[in-house]
């Protein structure tokens, strides 16, 4: 499953439909893939909330969730706090084990 | 378009002050056995730590998860680096990426440090500038899919992070 979620294609979706929303024979063309194929996709990305669907005249268009790129801003805040948490060591680090040792 | 978003906030910045000399501090950061000291966050250890303080040489450090972390025990996220500027005792830059070992076409991301020291009296200045150029595309996915928290999918990822 986690396999899937890192699929070329369904990337490659949801960077087509960061501008403007698509309809999915719109979608299987503008990419070359086969229309069941990006059914597929779409599903999966809406079942994750990164894609949702309006129905407009005859047509399903399906859009971006803004919500799901603050997950994006909230990864790279992940790394932050990585850092955080690594400064704060080394603040440790230095009040405990470098006073009197290794003056050159 | 995923690229753009991440324009917002792929660069990071922090400032401490530390109650020791720059001299120490620097040993702390270029001097592989003091950086393991300190290097790794809780519940994981240093498995492997190169530092060749030169233009062009190589840093290398691998972060294993220990057995605190349970299931992720054993997992392990090398970082690989390349010293691009050494100001001895003031500035450090080097240009890495991070993966998780076995995943590396997905997991990649690409970072550039940005580390500068300064005396401030009896204290050090430590100022680190992270900028995160690239974001493999798992690293992405995992991004989006945590949120959500379908079970399936988190337990799916634990496996896959274990294993």
């Amino acid at each position: 499953m986690f396999s899937a979620l890192g699929e070329p294609s369904r990337l490659q979706i949801v960077e087509l439909l960061g501008p403007r929303p698509y309809a999915v024979g719109e979608i299987a063309e503008t990419l070359s893939i086969r229309q069941p194929q990006v059914s597929k996709h779409l599903k999966v990305l809406g079942e994750s909330g990164i894609v949702r669907v309006e129905p407009q005249a005859r047509r399903r268009l399906y859009y971006l969730q803004a919500e799901a790129f603050d997950q994006i801003a909230r990864w790279v805040e992940s790394f932050e706090h990585l850092w955080e948490v690594r400064l704060d060591s080394l603040g440790d680090y230095l009040r405990t084990n470098d006073t009197e040792e290794g003056q050159p | 378009m995923i690229a753009q978003l991440f324009k917002k906030k792929k660069e990071l910045h922090f400032e401490r002050s530390y109650p020791a000399s720059v001299d120490a501090v620097w040993r702390a950061w270029t001097d592989a056995d003091r950086l393991r000291a300190w290097w790794g966050p809780p519940k994981t250890m240093v498995a492997a730590c190169e530092i060749d303080l030169r233009v062009g040489g190589r840093i290398y450090i691998v972060t294993e998860a220990s057995e605190e972390m349970g299931k992720y025990q054993g997992t392990r996220w090398p970082m690989e680096g390349t010293f691009a500027r050494i100001d001895e005792l003031r500035r450090l830059t080097y240009d890495a990426r991070s993966w998780t070992e076995g995943e590396e076409a997905t997991t990649t991301i690409h970072h550039t440090n940005d580390l500068i020291l300064a005396a401030d009296g009896d204290k050090t200045v430590v100022t680190l500038h992270v900028l995160i150029t690239e974001i493999g595309p798992k690293a992405k996915m995992a991004a989006f899919g945590m949120r959500w928290g379908y079970k399936s999918q988190l337990d799916a990822l634990e496996k896959h992070l274990a294993g």
